[in-house]
Order: structure tokens, then C-alpha cells, then sequence
């Protein structure tokens, strides 16, 4: 392992060479992704004020790692923190997410300076509050949890993404019931770093640095804790200079690649993994989101009717006749009624999956026809207006699991 | 009379004879080439095939080249594509040996001929394979791609598509072989001009508004602008998708 990452880690140890001698015992390193490239000390200020909040006393522990372009950049001290640049070969990813390189670099600055805590922060970390972040520091030091991961506040209409096939998908498949498996911060033990970074490093190889990882996906297969930390709101970046599709497309290939790498975990009957849920942030209700216009809602039906009009045929390749059945009467329905039941877009989502793996059609093709079903679940949702309970659409994932794993093992058997 | 009649019958029925003579064996040896190779080939393939499965071949391929060339025919697995390509240049070299054996037979003079023509051949066929399938890759992600962007006319575009490539497709594969010369080509060059002057003139005139909005758009990304004032500008969503 420690062979593995030597090349890449040659600038980092020079460059740290001054700082770890300067820091005594660091214990925590915080380390920010490509969004805090070449970043000044005004810039940081906002976020070393929220820092010194939540660290306190672990504020001298604690090492600041920045993204820098210049090799030469040196380290510095700023607030009390150890403010330490390190190079990395990641670009800023069109998805406000944590990236292999990321998880590479972290791994390495921790390995350096014999840290027990990393901690990765997205963007606008700042206006994360301060006691989610010291809690998802402390469930990793005082050793209760491998992963620390966040659950903020979103409303209903936010994290769609997620809500409908991130979170129901994961906790299915990995048993993990993280609420944002894909969450932009986290903290991780050294051994779940070294876990990430030897997932990162064949992504690296594979010149995908700026691939993305499966932290929960990973912390179960090596049968890691989990922690899951209210964090309450936390403002979320929106994807800059990326359509819905090519966003579903990256990170849906990413998560189906994932569970096909780890068939050979998933395909056993398993007790879900055991999640230490910590209310850092106490959950307040949330102010009511705007409201979504009729207008918006019948734009969603109908994306989903023009996909229907037109993708009938790539859909007849990956879908079988009862799910097909079931979109046809729904593409009949008035705008007023329309609604896809949980169990159809479970084997919608499953089937996806399959396909992916089976490369029915190619998989960009699939992804890409994956949009207008997406959308047809939006409209739904929204139009159920939170009348289905909270949890409906992941106990559904969870009921249908044995669907995917016959399918999976038997695919070329009769599906009606 | 009946004497030469019968002397021509003869005649004719010997030179028939021994011209069968000369082009029978010509024949076998061209069936009898074609024949070995192709189980020759086939052995190969099956032996590839096996070695390859046993080395997870298909598997490693997935793993490390997740949207590469086998992404183009998905149906079929690199180590049967691997056998098959195997199979069918063990049963063109068996048909271009045959046709030399044919020709050493000394029954013509054909093979100077013939193989260059049938490599043009292997190359035509290249063409089209590749066309075809360069068709469909294309065809279906414009199809994708016009209803993620909620045309209504996607079917169309996509079935414009393919049939512009398969056109040009066909006018290539026609040209390599030698077909039609000079028809050919200007009858292709009319069509696809046509065609390309026409939807010029549809996109122009009918989508002059979309155009503009398009060209303000991407004037717009390639001006760095303050995050700030970006995100003051940007009108409330009321979903977030992600």
C-alpha cells in the first residue's frame, strides 16, 4: 500500500517537510477539494472562523490542506491553524462532490502527518454549522465510527437525486441507511482513508482522478461503523455547467459501476450495517418550500410523455413488458392523476442496474434515457405533495432486493 | 459427311473434356483451401475463445475500459468478437490460397485480378460494418439527446441521422468497390448537399430566435463572471435536483 502511493506523495512530503516539523501531533487534517484552489487567508476567514468554532480545543491538532498550483507554495499559519498546501492533479469536477484525487491526497497528507481523523469539506463549508462538524470529528477520534457522515436538512423538493436513487439504492444494496450517501463532507478514520485512497488510487491509474467514490459502499464492504450526524442546513452549490441528464448519467454510471464491483458482497443475505445516528444539530422544521407551479409539474409529465413517444424502443431493450405495460398507462393518465407508484420505479431503477451490467445498450444511451423516467418520479413525488410516508420508497427498494439479485444471477431467465 | 460430323463431335467432346480436366482440380483445391482454413479458423477461434474465458478476459475488459470500444457493440463480448474476427481472416486467407491454386491449376489468369478486388472487398465490408453500426450509435444518442432537450421532433432528427450516415455509408462503400464511378459520387455529392442546404436553411430561418438565445448563452460562459453577482442573477428554483 505505502509503495503504491510513494510517487504521487514525493511533492507532499517535501512540502510538508517544514510544516509537520513546526505542528506537534496532528491529529486532524481538514482537507478542502478543488473548490479552495490557490485559496488567500481572506477567503478562508469565514470558514477558520467556523473551524475554530467547531475544533475548540483540537484547534492546534487540527492541519488546514489547500489545493495549490504552485508546487512551491509554502505553508503558513493563520487563526491558530497550520494552513498547508499540497498538489493535486484534480480539476474542479462539474458536480459539487468529493472526488478520487481528493480522497488520494487526504490519505497521504494524513499518512504524513500520522493523523487519526481526516475530514473532508465541500464547498461553502462555511456556512456548515459548527457542532455537525465537531461531531462528525469526535464520532471518528473517540473511536465509535470508521465514517462520520452528515445528514442535512433538506426539504422536499431538494436533493432529488438523492432521495430517489442514491439513498433507497444504497441502503438496499449495501444495507447502509445513510440519508446522503454522496455527502460533500465527511470525516474518516486513518483506516478508512487508506481504504478510500486504495479505491482512488485504481481510479487514478485508470486517469480518472476526478472519479467519484462510494464512501458508505465501501465502509460496509470492509464491515466498518458508520455514523450518521444531524447536520442541519448547510448551504448546497448548485452543478455548474451541467444539464440534468449529464448529471444523472455521471453519477448513475458511478454508483452502478460501484455495485457491480462489489456484486460478490451484496448478493449475500445480510443484517443491515449498523448505523450510530448523532444529533448534533437538533432537527427544526423547516420553513415551507415555494411552492412548484402547475406549470412545472405538467413540463415534467411531459418530458416524460415525449420520452415515451420516442424511447419506447430503447426502453423495450432494458425495461420488461409488465414495466412497460405500467408506463403506457401512465403516459394515458391526465396531468391531474399522473403518478408512478414506488414498486414500478424501484424495478425501473433495478433494471437500470442490470442493464448497466449486462451492457444491453451502450451505457451512455442508457443513462441518458434513464432522464425522462427520472422526471416522471419528480412529477410524481410532487404531486403527492408528502402524503406517502418518509420512508415508503426505501422500504419498497428494500422489499424488491430479491428481484435484483435473481436477475443479477439469472438474467437470461423469463421476466414477464 | 457422317465421318466429320463425327470428327467434330469427337473433337468438341475432348476439348470439353479436357477443359473440365483442367478446371475441376482448380475447383476442388479453391473448395478444398476454403474448407481447411475455415475449420482451421474455427479451431483457432475456440481455442482463443477458451483461453481468453479462462483469463476473465471479457471481465477485465469491463472493469478497465468501462465506456470503451465494447460500449460500441455491446451485445457481443471481446472474446467473441476476438474468435470471430480469427474465424473470418482464416477463411479469407483460405478463399485468396484457393484462387491462387485455382489459377496455378492453369485453368486462368484471374487471380491479379480477383484478390486485389477481394481485399477491396474485405475493406467495403469493413466500411459498411462500421457504418452501420456508427449509424446506430448516432441515430439513438440524438434521439436521447433531442428528448432530454424535450423536442418533439426527436424521432425524426434521429431517423435523419442515421439516414445521412447510411447514405454516406453506402456512397463510400460503392466508391471502394468501384461501382458506379462518376454517378456515384455526383449523385451523392447533390443529395448530401441538398440536404445539408435544406436543414441550413429549416435551422436558419425557422430557429433564428433559439439561435440567438444559444450564441447569448455561450457569449455569456466565456465571460468569467463574479460568483456573487451569478448567483444574485439565477431565478428561484423551486426543485433541486441535486
Amino acid at each position: 500500500m505505502s509503495a503504491t502511493f510513494d510517487g504521487a506523495a514525493t511533492d507532499i512530503h517535501q512540502q510538508e517537510a517544514a510544516a509537520a516539523a513546526s505542528s506537534t501531533a496532528t491529529q486532524i487534517v481538514l482537507c478542502l477539494g478543488p473548490w479552495y484552489e490557490d485559496t488567500t487567508a481572506d477567503h478562508l476567514a469565514p470558514l477558520l472562523t467556523m473551524l475554530r468554532d467547531a475544533l475548540r480545543e483540537r484547534t492546534s491538532q487540527a492541519l488546514i490542506a489547500y489545493p495549490a498550483a504552485d508546487p512551491q507554495a509554502a505553508a503558513w499559519q493563520h487563526e491558530g491553524f497550520v494552513i498547508q498546501p499540497y498538489a493535486s492533479a484534480a480539476k474542479l469536477h462539474t458536480l459539487p462532490v468529493q472526488i478520487a484525487a481528493t480522497y488520494l491526497s487526504l490519505y497521504e497528507i494524513m499518512r504524513a502527518h500520522d493523523a487519526t481523523c481526516g475530514l473532508l469539506l465541500g464547498p461553502e463549508a462555511h456556512t456548515l454549522h459548527a457542532e455537525a462538524l465537531r461531531a462528525l470529528v469526535e464520532a471518528v477520534l473517540n473511536g465509535s465510527a470508521d465514517l462520520a457522515l452528515p445528514r442535512y436538512a433538506a426539504g422536499p423538493n431538494e436533493g432529488l437525486v438523492n432521495a430517489s436513487i442514491l439513498y433507497p439504492l444504497t441502503r438496499a444494496v449495501f444495507g447502509v441507511r445513510a440519508n446522503f450517501p454522496l455527502a460533500l463532507d465527511l470525516a474518516l478514520s486513518s483506516r478508512m482513508a487508506e481504504r478510500m485512497a486504495t479505491a482512488a488510487q485504481s481510479s487514478t491509474t485508470a486517469s480518472q482522478p476526478e472519479a467519484l467514490l462510494w464512501p458508505a459502499a465501501e465502509a460496509a464492504v470492509a464491515g466498518y461503523t458508520v455514523a450518521e450526524i444531524t447536520a442541519g442546513t448547510r448551504e448546497l452549490p448548485h452543478p455548474t455547467g451541467a444539464d440534468l441528464s449529464s448529471i444523472l448519467n455521471t453519477i448513475g454510471t458511478s454508483l452502478f459501476t460501484d455495485i457491480e464491483l462489489k456484486a460478490s458482497f451484496w448478493q449475500r443475505t445480510r443484517p443491515a450495517v449498523p448505523l450510530l445516528q448523532l444529533d448534533a444539530v437538533p432537527i427544526a422544521p423547516l420553513p415551507p418550500p415555494p411552492p412548484v407551479s402547475a406549470e412545472e409539474i405538467s413540463e415534467l409529465v411531459e418530458s416524460f410523455r415525449i420520452g415515451y413517444g420516442n424511447l419506447h424502443e430503447i426502453w423495450s431493450l432494458v425495461l420488461p413488458p409488465q414495466t412497460l405495460l405500467g408506463l403506457k398507462r401512465m403516459s394515458r393518465l391526465p396531468t391531474e392523476e399522473f403518478a408512478l407508484p414506488d414498486a414500478l420505479w424501484v424495478r425501473i431503477v433495478y433494471d437500470y442496474v442490470l442493464a448497466h451490467r449486462l451492457r444491453t445498450i451502450n451505457r451512455g444511451h442508457l443513462m441518458g434515457s434513464l432522464t425522462p423516467l427520472y422526471l416522471a418520479w419528480v412529477a410524481s413525488h410532487i404531486m403527492a405533495n408528502g402524503s406517502a410516508l418518509p420512508d415508503a420508497l426505501p422500504r419498497a427498494f428494500d422489499a424488491d432486493k430479491p428481484y435484483l439479485v435473481s436477475r443479477w444471477r439469472w438474467p437470461d431467465r423469463f421476466n414477464p | 459427311m457422317f465421318s466429320q460430323v463425327k470428327f467434330a463431335l469427337l473433337d468438341s467432346f475432348s476439348r470439353v473434356l479436357t477443359t473440365l480436366a483442367r478446371f475441376l482440380p482448380g475447383v476442388v483445391a479453391l473448395f478444398l483451401a476454403v474448407g481447411l482454413l475455415a475449420l482451421v479458423g474455427a479451431a483457432l477461434a475456440w481455442a482463443v475463445r477458451t483461453v481468453l474465458t479462462r483469463m476473465r478476459f471479457d471481465e477485465r475488459v469491463a472493469r478497465e475500459n468501462s465506456a470503451g470500444v465494447s460500449d460500441w457493440a455491446p451485445a457481443h463480448s471481446p472474446s467473441l468478437l476476438a474468435g470471430r474476427i480469427i474465424f473470418w481472416v482464416c477463411v479469407l486467407l483460405g478463399l485468396a490460397i484457393g484462387i491462387s491454386a485455382y489459377d496455378a491449376a492453369g485453368t486462368s489468369d484471374i487471380a491479379p485480378y480477383l484478390l486485389p478486388y477481394l481485399a477491396h472487398s474485405v475493406g467495403a465490408l469493413l466500411i459498411l460494418i462500421a457504418g452501420t453500426i456508427l449509424s446506430r450509435y448516432l441515430s439513438r444518442s440524438v434521439l436521447i439527446s433531442a428528448v432530454n432537450a424535450k423536442l418533439n421532433y426527436a424521432r425524426a432528427l434521429s431517423l435523419g441521422v442515421k439516414w445521412l450516415v447510411l447514405i454516406f455509408t453506402g456512397a463510400m462503400v460503392l466508391d471502394h468497390l468501384q461501382i458506379g464511378g462518376l454517378i456515384v459520387e455526383l449523385s451523392f455529392g447533390i443529395l448530401f448537399g441538398g440536404l445539408v442546404l435544406a436543414l441550413a436553411l429549416a435551422f436558419g430561418l425557422g430557429s433564428r430566435d433559439l439561435v440567438a438565445r444559444s450564441i447569448e448563452r455561450t457569449a455569456d460562459k466565456a465571460t468569467p463572471i463574479d460568483r456573487t453577482a451569478e448567483r444574485a442573477s439565477e431565478t428561484p428554483r423551486s426543485l433541486r435536483h441535486f
